[in-house]
């Protein structure tokens, strides 16, 4: 597929040097108008792989091409068709939102007359009409992600890359920078490449999730498809007293496979168990407990049963391994 | 078109800062004026020694030097711009927006050039309001602003190259000190003719001292070797401009 809007990734890999391979041979296409979620703890090679497919770094081997032209050979005519916000926002602080958006449509080639009425329209979009004649140094951390947002766009990209754009940001901009990438898709036919390490943002966004673990896709497909894989809800009980501990796992251990790595005691159901049943089982042992939750799969789940580890721990396995490539 | 957008943008942005932040373009303006008025005028008796044959006058003398200096180091400066953008990550949405990134070098080069000009207007008229006398019409004088500001050029290329091979301001010494020698072991206070010792060996054969020599002449109206001193200059210019593209090369590869 060498789709205008697509991208296309073949046994890409990229190692820095007397460091890990970062990204280790992914393969993955994202279709014209997809949102792609590319999901993983840190360090796990998504911000390479976003550097890579942006222009910014080249591959150590393998091919990528973005919106049909290859990001190596064809490096201009990538840059000229995606917008990007990078992890930590590209700004100079000397500079105002308005100057900020100036500059990037002005290398973007946007025509002179259209340059002020498209700042204007944007920084209305991103809610910085009041701030934009403010330098960035007094901005806060959202105020500047937004922005940031605001400047992929100006050059109405065919491809929008956004590498963990709710990465600190409160609930209420979350929620908004979410709409805004769905309506750019909805409306624009925008592709969206993200990466994220929430769950959740990759569950309501995007079509497609591509979960990324120590370099390598460890599995790929829609988030009901990947959950469905999973199959099975899990039951999580928080006891009373820590002491029954093992009891309650070993009741639990009736009806499903234990989930080792959560903090609650847990189980994968096995088919055709109710939570009724485990209650009555329960309740026959004298167990009290706190909390008895059903939950459906996750895709921490999914990262679960793929890695052998959830999300939350790589992420801390990650932050004690700083050898293996954070970029 | 695009590649030119790039340079204006560039340009744009680097000068908008030096003119609207006094921290950034103040140090390049008052420390050519402090060493001239400290040359010129402090040292205005160093025209007595016998054999000093400057017809203009010694603050013609120094105004030369001042002004290749300060061309040089305007340049130099601007290398740091370009370090605190890397390391910064700026750099990065440069290098993400710009379709031709040579562009994005050129900017810069055209914003020290900005920077540089703003900076010889003052010195100019600073020297013209203490009464440097000027011997060469107006092509000399032309002659004179061309050389520094190719001069501008190979301290610029210079220190961008260093700037985005290290991608650091911690590299600023490494872009001024060369440039600092250079300039120092060349004929500063006296001609070259009255140099004596190691200090004439070196003043002999430094590129600067030839450039130098050049500029005074076309300030007394009888600029000796011009088009060696072009020459040189543009050779300079262009193995910068390569060493500064290599740079940026580098800077890619390494995902800036």
């Amino acid at each position: 597929m060498s789709a205008a809007n697509g991208i296309e990734v073949v046994g890409l890999v990229r190692e820095y040097r007397k460091g890990p391979r970062a990204v280790d041979g992914i393969d993955l296409s994202v279709a014209p108008g997809e949102i792609y979620g590319f999901l993983g703890p840190n360090g796990a090679g998504k911000s390479t792989t976003v550097h890579v497919l942006t222009t910014l770094l080249p591959p150590t081997a393998g091919t990528a091409r973005v919106g049909g032209f290859d990001v190596v050979k064809e490096g201009p005519k990538v840059r000229s068709i995606i917008g990007v916000a990078l992890q930590e926002a590209a700004l100079d602080p000397l500079l105002t939102a308005r100057d900020h958006l100036r500059l990037q449509a002005t290398l973007q080639s946007v025509p002179k007359s259209e340059r002020r009425a498209r700042a204007d329209e944007l920084l209305e979009r991103v809610g910085l009409a009041d701030a934009a004649d403010r330098k960035v140094q007094g901005y806060s951390g959202g105020m500047k992600r937004r922005l940031d947002l605001a400047l992929a766009l100006v050059h109405r990209p065919r491809i929008l890359f956004l590498d963990e754009p709710t990465t600190g940001l409160d609930p209420q901009s979350r929620t908004a920078l979410w709409e805004e990438v769905a309506r750019l898709r909805r409306e624009d036919g925008v592709t969206v490449f993200l990466t994220t390490q929430y769950l959740e943002e990759a569950d309501v966004l995007a079509d497609r999730v591509g979960i990324i673990d120590h370099g390598r896709i460890v599995a790929e497909g829609s988030p009901a498809a990947l959950k469905d894989e999973i199959g099975r809800p899990s039951v999580h009980a928080i006891p009373c007293d820590e002491r029954d501990r093992e009891a309650i796992a070993r009741v639990l251990g009736r009806f499903g496979e234990p989930l080792g790595s959560t903090r609650d005691v847990a189980v994968r159901l096995r088919e055709g168990v109710g939570l009724a049943d485990i209650v009555r089982a329960l309740d026959a042992e004298g167990l009290t407990l706190l909390d008895l939750e059903l939950r459906a799969p996750t895709l921490d789940d999914v990262f679960l049963a793929k890695t052998g580890r959830t999300l939350e721990g790589a992420a801390e396995e990650a932050e004690v391994e700083p050898g293996r490539g954070g970029v | 078109m695009r590649r030119w957008n790039v340079v204006s943008g560039v340009a744009w942005r680097t000068l908008k800062n030096a003119l609207t932040n006094p921290q950034i373009l103040l140090p390049t303006m008052l420390f050519p004026l402090f060493f001239f008025t400290a040359f010129a005028g402090g040292l205005s008796q160093v025209s007595k020694v016998p054999g000093f044959d400057f017809p203009p006058g010694y603050t013609a003398f120094q105004f030369v030097f001042v002004l290749l200096q300060a061309a040089a180091f305007g340049g130099v400066f601007t290398g740091f711009g370009v370090a605190r953008d890397f390391e910064g990550g700026f750099a990065k949405r440069l290098l993400l927006a710009a379709p031709h990134r040579s562009g994005i070098v050129l900017g810069y080069a055209l914003a020290a050039l900005g920077r540089w000009a703003i900076t010889a207007a003052l010195l100019t008229v600073v020297a013209l309001l203490v009464g440097m006398e000027v011997g060469g019409g107006a092509v000399d004088v032309v002659g004179l602003y061309t050389l520094a500001m190719l001069v501008n050029f190979c301290g610029y290329f210079w220190a961008a190259g260093i700037a985005m091979r290290f991608r650091t301001i911690q590299a600023a010494p490494l872009m001024q000190m060369p440039v600092f020698l250079v300039l120092f072991f060349a004929p500063v206070y006296v001609p070259l003719s009255l140099l004596e010792g190691w200090l004439r060996t070196v003043a002999s054969v430094n590129p600067i001292t030839y450039l130098l020599e050049t500029g005074r002449g076309f300030v007394a109206g009888d600029a000796p070797h011009v088009l060696g001193a072009f020459a040189l200059a543009l050779a300079f210019g262009c193995l910068f401009w390569l060493w500064s593209f290599r740079g940026l090369r580098s800077a890619e590869a390494a995902g800036a």
